[in-house]
């Protein structure tokens, strides 16, 4: 089963095994963008939805029919009255450890908690009230959390453009975890925090390590502080306190998702995109893949188009699913939905005319 | 200090849901503001639709009095008499 969240609602597809052919259901929240998607498989399925409605603010939606249908839960995250800020935007949406437990990244950057499977919410004040919160600033996409990951008592945030943030008592307190991160558009590439995160994943099977789309790009730079060639693409071994990069190899270190193999924490897959326009390199789309951790990449390409293809794939809009032979899929921002057969050594469009895509989330159900 | 008066909420489709599903709700108000505050009080839900957690209209909402949008006339001061409809539209506005 494929959420696909977009500009115009969230589409289910639902396929056999094989994944020959999927049946698309939707939109539903028709007409407002959906921004993240969950498939929660803990217990009896749920599907939920940011709908982030511009005119009458935002939603979660959930679906307990495996998205035949989907309803609002009773409540969204909203920041305290007198916190003084308004929620603009929902990036993120996790499990957590209890069975209808939920974490939320929002925009402007901070997390929320549901214990209610989305009914109702709290904010989590450790890093929405950092001593950093209100020095971040937002990116083109907005000041966003958009990546959540727990493992056991750590948790990883992602924020653009906040950086990376590590907890190590269960989400209680969060420290700014960027050693080796680089920010280069700004003349101290090495900051503390404020770094754009564009996404980061890990592996139950290789603890201590994280993978990172960074935002890069700067190989070229030629003001303050020098060049900037191997920001994008980074790797760390030691729960994300130092990071270093794994871009050499790729035809640029600029992207947006990264997102790693469920059977093999050496296989990750990134989808580079040119920096100054943010879509294919050359036109012909291609995601690479490393089989040994980042040290060397591969082209992946076939059955994509080989010219003329300019199109752009967001931070969450690609995703793997978990069978034994993992297809890979990606969505673009011109609502094409492709999967990665074999692991990503044949593409085929699943959709070719879906509304510019978001979001693709995909599990077995 | 003005007296409320009676007057009426038009609701747009989208935001009946939240409101048991009914058009009109009629409501006592001295201004617009006042209107949102007794809307807090006895439609938290609506209100949470038309206004975000600091309490400002949402950004892509138009408020009207009759045919007048309050930006043209006091803003969120505008004053209210009996038999007013406060019409609120969203925008026009997306792609």
């Amino acid at each position: 089963m494929l959420t696909i969240g977009t500009k115009k609602g969230v589409f289910v597809a639902e396929a056999p095994k094989s994944r020959r052919i999927f049946a698309l259901r939707g939109p539903f929240g028709p007409g407002v963008p959906v921004y993240s998607t969950l498939i929660d498989t803990r217990g009896t399925p749920r599907l939920y939805a940011s709908s982030c409605n511009p005119f009458f603010g935002m939603k979660v939606l959930r679906s307990t029919d495996l998205g035949k249908s989907f309803k609002e839960t009773k409540a969204a995250p909203a920041f305290p009255k007198e916190d003084g800020r308004a929620l603009i935007n929902i990036w993120s949406l996790e499990p957590g450890s209890e069975p209808k437990d939920l974490w939320c990244g929002v925009e402007p950057a901070s997390l929320f908690r549901s214990l209610d499977g989305g009914d109702s919410w709290e904010m989590v004040p450790g890093i929405s009230n950092h001593e950093h919160a209100r020095k971040w600033n937002p990116g083109n996409g907005g000041l966003c959390m958009h990546t959540i990951i727990r493992d056991g008592n750590r948790m990883h945030l992602g924020i653009s453009t906040g950086g990376h943030y590590l907890s190590e008592d269960g989400g209680r307190t969060f420290r700014a975890a960027n050693t080796g991160v680089g920010a280069g558009f700004q003349p101290d590439p090495y900051p503390e925090f404020g770094q754009c995160v564009h996404k980061i994943v890990r592996h139950d099977a290789a603890p201590g390590r994280l993978y990172m789309q960074n935002h890069g790009g700067w190989a070229e730079w030629s003001g303050p502080g020098g060049p900037r060639p191997d920001i994008g693409v980074l790797r760390s071994d030691d729960h994300g306190k130092s990071w270093r990069s794994i871009a050499k190899g790729l035809p640029t270190d600029f992207g947006f998702p990264i997102v790693v193999h469920p059977h093999d924490p050496d296989t990750v897959y990134v989808l580079p995109l040119e920096p100054m326009t943010r879509t294919c390199p050359g036109g012909a789309p291609a995601v690479w893949r490393s089989e040994n951790g980042g040290d060397s990449w591969k082209r992946l390409a076939h059955g994509l188009p080989k010219k003329q293809s300019y199109f752009t794939i967001l931070r969450d809009a690609m995703t793997i699913d978990d069978l034994k032979t993992p297809a890979l899929y990606f969505g673009t921002t011109t609502g094409q939905l492709w999967i990665g057969r074999e692991g990503g050594e044949q593409f085929d469009c699943l959709f070719d005319a879906l509304p510019p895509i978001h979001n693709v989330k995909v599990a077995v159900v | 200090m003005r007296a409320a008066a009676e007057v009426t909420i038009y609701l747009p489709e989208p935001l009946r849901t939240y409101a048991g599903g009914i058009v009109e709700l009629p409501i006592r108000a001295a201004a617009v503001r006042d209107m949102l505050g007794r809307l807090e009080q006895t439609q938290p839900v609506l209100h949470r639709n038309v206004c975000d957690e600091t309490g400002a209209v949402r950004r892509h909402l138009n408020i009207f009095v009759n045919a007048d949008n309050i930006r043209d006339r006091d803003g969120l001061d505008t004053a209210l008499k009996r038999g007013d409809v406060v019409t609120i539209v969203p925008a026009v506005s997306g792609g």
